[in-house]
């Protein structure tokens, strides 16, 4: 019994720590939904696109793929910010697919962007500190995983406190509860809802370094880890910080323990099925209200 | 109150005329070319007009039709390495993906609107990985299974895979109008308008859903299964890829979203720019997407309905009516 639990503290610390990744990748599209009540279909690929830019930086420039989020944030803003302004706030206007189709659109051109510029090819953000680790009781854990963590919780914390303290925060907040009410209070939804797609893309930075640091990535890569990201949405509620939290550990579970009983190349079915079967039970997400 | 817009009626001869002169190209001796844009035409044509049925009549944006196309494609190996005839195989393949969409209707009927769309998109994932990790057929390579040639096809000629596209392309045409004239789709109609009081005045609106979708699967996995005869190779990661929903999407938002000529419209333009931006494969999806957005913020009923708009075309239809 000792033995077996020794074996499985290994994907238990390091499902737990991968759950705090992607709640991070997860925060972004959770603040889109919540706030605009839109799914983000080209979340993936902005999440993608932080992780190539954080590469280049890397390169090029030699800087640490951690501190490039200095140059990567407010790009990564900028572009959120014109997506909504001048793409997404039409699309609203038009028909309730609207909004999702233009999304897959914008997708699939960053998708593609990213193929050009950035080949095909599998690349990971390689550090000095890609490899090192610690060992933990019985259990060996990799130093940037232990990151991912520290990352997760460092952002949910500014998060939280930038909603329910600045003006903006509650601003965002005000307009995601009530639209017509907020607008009466004198806030400039629609400014609102660009400013909350920018700060959505600039997390979305974050997780991309972050996402780099711990697994490889290529240009499609951003499917998988909008699944993810919805999935931990679902699990964890709309709009609810906690919530994206625990929706992201549990997920960052299913896949360590998934690629313990039944092998690594099983571990994405075993999330992807999970997801489904969410959807199908409570789409409304577990823990929302 | 929302008004239909005129559906056109008759034209059954010139209909045929064109059926008839298409069919006839490879007899007598048409450039390579043209035979490849009308056999790829028939085949977007298919896929779109059921991409059209689900999105634009029964509010269902479907992102899983790759799974059917792919299920198609793998279905058509398993059938022919085991010596089992290749037409007999997209027989398999229509079956396997109408079982298949029947199972998958189970939990992503429950959704809703964009939780739907999620819910799909979910679906060829998982596919595409399972098949990079199953080898149903054959022996393994390296422990994983990928690719695979689709065997028995030499008694099969180009002209037969170009007939039979050109079958289900016009098929297709032919099956929209009859379910739009059916029962079905005066009951979709209705949930399209209103589910609240189609439901209230009996329709019963999961099992109509249900039937397009089940029926939206055959046709796109015979197209599938025809698309993959002619090429021949089929490896996971292009048949279950986002690619083929691109296409679907983009001809559908181009021709008009809910008008039942606008993927043929669309479908003739998204030939097209494939065969124009072939030159230019690496930029090619980024132009697709851009004229996905620009389409879709700018006229978001696509070509046919913004021409339906214009006095000119309502004379033009008036007057080739007879009226």
């Amino acid at each position: 019994m000792y033995e077996v639990l020794a074996d499985l503290s290994t994907p238990l610390i390091m499902g737990i720590l991968l759950g705090g990744l992607y709640s991070v990748i997860a925060l972004g599209l959770s603040l889109v939904f919540g706030v605009m009540r839109l799914i983000n279909v080209a979340h993936g690929d902005l999440v993608i696109l932080g992780s190539y830019f954080a590469y280049t930086v890397m390169t090029t420039l030699g800087i640490d793929p951690i501190l490039s989020l200095v140059l990567g944030m407010p790009v990564l803003f900028l572009i959120g910010f014109v997506i909504q302004k001048y793409l997404m706030a039409r699309a609203f206007g038009i028909s309730m697919e609207a909004p999702l189709i233009i999304a897959f659109g914008i997708s699939l051109v960053l998708e593609n962007f990213c193929q050009i510029v950035w080949t095909p090819l599998s690349r990971g953000l390689t550090t000095s500190y890609t490899l090192a680790g610690f060992s933990l009781g019985e259990a060996y854990v990799p130093l940037v995983y232990l990151l991912d963590f520290i990352a997760a919780l460092v952002v949910m914390i500014l998060l939280r406190e930038f909603l329910g303290r600045t003006y903006l925060g509650r601003a965002i907040t005000a307009a995601s509860q009530d639209r017509r009410a907020s607008q009466l209070m004198g806030i400039n939804t629609a400014r609102i809802y660009a400013l909350t797609f920018g700060i959505a893309a600039a997390i979305s930075a974050v997780a991309g370094v972050f996402l780099g640091l711990t697994f490889p990535f290529t240009p499609l890569s951003g499917i998988a880890f909008l699944i993810i990201a919805f999935g931990v949405v679902i699990l964890g509620g709309l709009g609810s910080i906690i919530g994206t939290f625990i929706g992201g550990i549990i997920l960052g579970l299913a896949q360590t323990l998934g690629g313990y009983f039944f092998g690594p190349g099983a571990q994405m079915i075993f999330i992807y099925v999970m997801v489904l079967v969410i959807l199908a039970v409570r789409p409304q997400g577990i823990f929302s209200r | 109150m929302k008004v239909t817009a005129p559906r056109l009626r008759g034209g059954l001869i010139p209909f045929l005329a064109v059926t008839v002169v298409l069919a006839a190209l490879p007899i007598i001796g048409a450039p390579r070319n043209w035979l490849l844009y009308i056999f790829l035409f028939s085949i977007y044509l298919a896929m779109a007009n059921m991409w059209n049925l689900l999105c634009g009549y029964c509010g269902l944006i479907s992102l899983c039709q790759p799974a059917f196309i792919g299920l198609a494609g793998y279905t058509l190996v398993i059938f022919t390495w085991n010596g089992l005839p290749v037409y007999l195989g997209i027989i398999g393949g229509a079956v396997v993906a109408a079982a298949f969409a029947i199972l998958i209707s189970i939990p992503i009927f429950r959704l809703r609107g964009i939780y739907f769309a999620i819910g799909t998109l979910v679906v060829p994932e998982v596919l595409r990985v399972i098949f990079l990790l199953w080898r149903p057929v054959g022996d393994v390579i390296h422990g994983k299974g990928a690719g695979y040639m689709i065997k028995g096809l030499t008694e099969v000629s180009m002209t037969d895979i170009y007939w039979l596209a050109l079958f289900i392309g016009i098929a297709s045409i032919f099956l929209m109008r009859l379910i739009l004239s059916s029962k079905l789709g005066l009951g979709l109609a209705a949930i399209r308008d209103n589910d609240n009081t189609a439901a209230s005045s009996g329709i019963n609106i999961f099992r109509l859903k249900l039937y397009s979708f089940v029926i939206g699967a055959i046709v796109t996995a015979i197209a599938g299964a025809i698309f993959y005869m002619s090429q021949e190779y089929v490896e996971p990661i292009s048949a279950f890829g986002m690619r083929w929903t691109m296409t679907l999407i983009l001809a559908t938002v181009i021709g008009g979203v809910s008008i039942e000529e606008g993927p043929i419209i669309g479908t003739v333009i998204i030939v097209m720019l494939h065969f124009l931006l072939a030159r230019y494969a690496d930029i090619s999806l980024i132009i697709q997407g851009v004229i996905l957005v620009t389409i879709m913020i700018l006229a978001p009923q696509g070509i046919m309905g913004t021409l339906r708009k214009t006095r000119f075309y309502n004379t033009l239809l008036e007057a080739a009516m007879g009226r």
